[in-house]
């Protein structure tokens, strides 16, 4: 009689940390694609954006015809790049790009006083980061995911239903020493 | 513009030790209310009995499980309470006179960090509020992560650079994530709970004081009562000072998660330092919603004589605690 009940409790135990367990994997996968899938909308729509940025800069701009087109190409290929470590590298090389043009537009007052500039420069500001904010959640999210997914004993759950170690986004050495830049 | 610099100087343990601190000392002063709650409840249940009993065995008998059985029922009572206030919540946005939701239009770089601070907390993205006042400060509110906001003033916005106001931003995003609404208010119900019934109970006693001079427990009911009185004046005084000491503990929490998100403390100790200069009351700001701010907008506590009184760590506490994560 009493062995019965344990039998059942231990049952019911193991069940329940089974769903828990199973439903904790999934939140965490589907966090980190999420998080994924945030950094690509916000890469597109850098690359939107930094077009506008340059006609409206390009005439103020005249002697940094250089930079503007660094920017332009950097822009180009990262449009083009396929597979995470070539977009990883030409999206590397576009940050470093637009943080050169905005140190530069710095020296350029009559820029500051155009709201259309200002605006797109906030803009491309919160954009990038956006992307450094969902990378940041990204490899958070990765990391909890892949701890449990390789401790024990939720390891034996996630083997069961295929759920797989994610891999960590580095941030690339250009993209470290960003300079900062004061807007106001 | 303030590219965070992600992983630049700042070990990552850092910030999730200071949190994990944190939540622990939160946790021991939950406990330590429940037990003045609790304790005073098996007080006024004891009390009862040696004011009631007739008989010696009777006091015996029922002294203990009438104490338990008021504990309990204090602490089931203080719960319902909480559930109460939680479904009806949402009213301290309310008490905020003043504060008005502003469009993407109207505040696009608001809005941007707000999206920036959401995304870096994995949350939706709150209402975004503005109070039309020159004195700089900020709030957040929401019982849930799926619904909150949070509420800067013009005075902010004008004060601060970007970097500063996404620190600030990330400060109140830290609430919310941390749940301190919610925190906040099972905390309050439980030390206006402890103030009714001490209330009460002094109350009580001064009307019952005449009428148990020939019951059995005369001389023990004697002694409880003084018990009771003492505990009475001092239990929501105690209880309140727990409060406090959650509301900065809480504070400190938020500092820290600011810098989980930002992964820049520069952008918060700067604005903290502005924000305390500038800090004053403003119509919308009260007692009783005081706790919901960055800086404490009704009272200014600098000197550490009143630090046990005070909602918010003092300034200088927290620019430590923040240059300590940045190191």
């Amino acid at each position: 009689m009493d062995t019965t009940w344990i039998v059942i409790g231990g049952v019911v135990v193991i069940g329940l940390w089974l769903i828990v367990t199973y439903n904790r994997l999934v939140s965490l996968r589907n966090q980190a694609s999420n998080a994924w899938s945030q950094i690509d909308v916000q890469l597109k729509r850098r690359h939107d954006l930094i077009p506008n940025l340059v006609e409206v800069v390009k005439d103020a701009m005249g002697y940094e015809q250089e930079t503007l087109k660094q920017v332009v190409e950097a822009r180009n290929s990262a449009v083009k790049a396929t597979g995470p470590a070539e977009v990883g590298a030409a999206e590397a090389a576009l940050t470093a790009a637009t943080t050169k043009l905005f140190a530069l537009m710095e020296n350029y007052p009559q820029l500051r006083a155009n709201d259309n500039v200002m605006q797109l420069q906030e803009e491309l500001t919160t954009t990038e980061n956006k992307i450094s904010f969902s990378r940041q959640f990204y490899n958070d999210s990765i990391m909890g995911l892949n701890n449990m997914v390789q401790s024990f004993p939720a390891n034996m759950i996630a083997g069961m239903f295929g759920f797989t170690t994610m891999p960590h986004l580095d941030i690339p050495e250009s993209e470290r020493a960003v300079p900062k830049v004061n807007l106001r | 513009m303030s590219v965070p610099s992600t992983a630049q100087g700042l070990a990552g343990t850092d910030f999730i030790a200071a949190q994990r601190r944190n939540r622990r000392l939160t946790r021991w002063l939950l406990y330590i209310l429940t037990s003045i709650a609790m304790g005073l409840g098996a007080l006024i249940g004891a009390v009862l009995v040696a004011q009631t009993a007739s008989t010696e065995a009777e006091l015996h008998e029922y002294m203990v499980p009438v104490a338990i059985f008021f504990a309990l029922l204090f602490g089931l009572f203080s719960l319902i309470w909480t559930g109460i206030s939680l479904a009806f919540g949402d009213r301290m946005l309310a008490g905020i006179a003043g504060a008005k939701e502003a469009t993407r239009e109207e505040e696009p770089q608001l809005h941007n960090i707000v999206e920036e601070m959401a995304i870096a907390a994995g949350l939706p993205k709150p209402r975004v509020l503005v109070i039309e006042t020159e004195i700089p400060n900020a709030f957040a509110t929401g019982l849930r992560t799926s619904r909150s906001a949070i509420g800067v003033t013009r005075g902010l916005l004008n004060s601060l650079t970007r970097s500063e106001l996404q620190g600030v931003i990330g400060h109140e995003m830290g609430h919310i994530a941390n749940l301190d609404t919610r925190y906040m208010t099972i905390v309050g119900v439980t030390v206006g709970l402890i103030a009714l019934v001490s209330e009460l109970a002094l109350r009580g006693l001064s009307f019952g004081r005449s009428s148990n001079n020939d019951k059995k427990g005369g001389g023990l009911a004697a002694i409880l009562i003084v018990f009771l009185i003492v505990f009475a004046i001092l239990a929501p005084i105690a209880a309140k000072l727990v409060q406090f000491a959650v509301s900065r503990q809480r504070e400190y929490l938020a500092d820290a998660t600011s810098v989980q998100f930002t992964r820049n403390p520069e952008g918060l100790i700067g604005a903290l330092r502005k924000l305390t200069e500038a800090a004053k009351p403003f119509p919308g700001a009260s007692g009783a919603t005081q706790h919901l701010f960055i800086v404490n907008p009704v009272r200014q506590f600098t000197s550490k004589t009143w630090a046990l009184f005070a909602t918010h760590p003092a300034l200088e506490d927290r620019i430590k605690r923040l240059q300590n994560l940045g190191a």
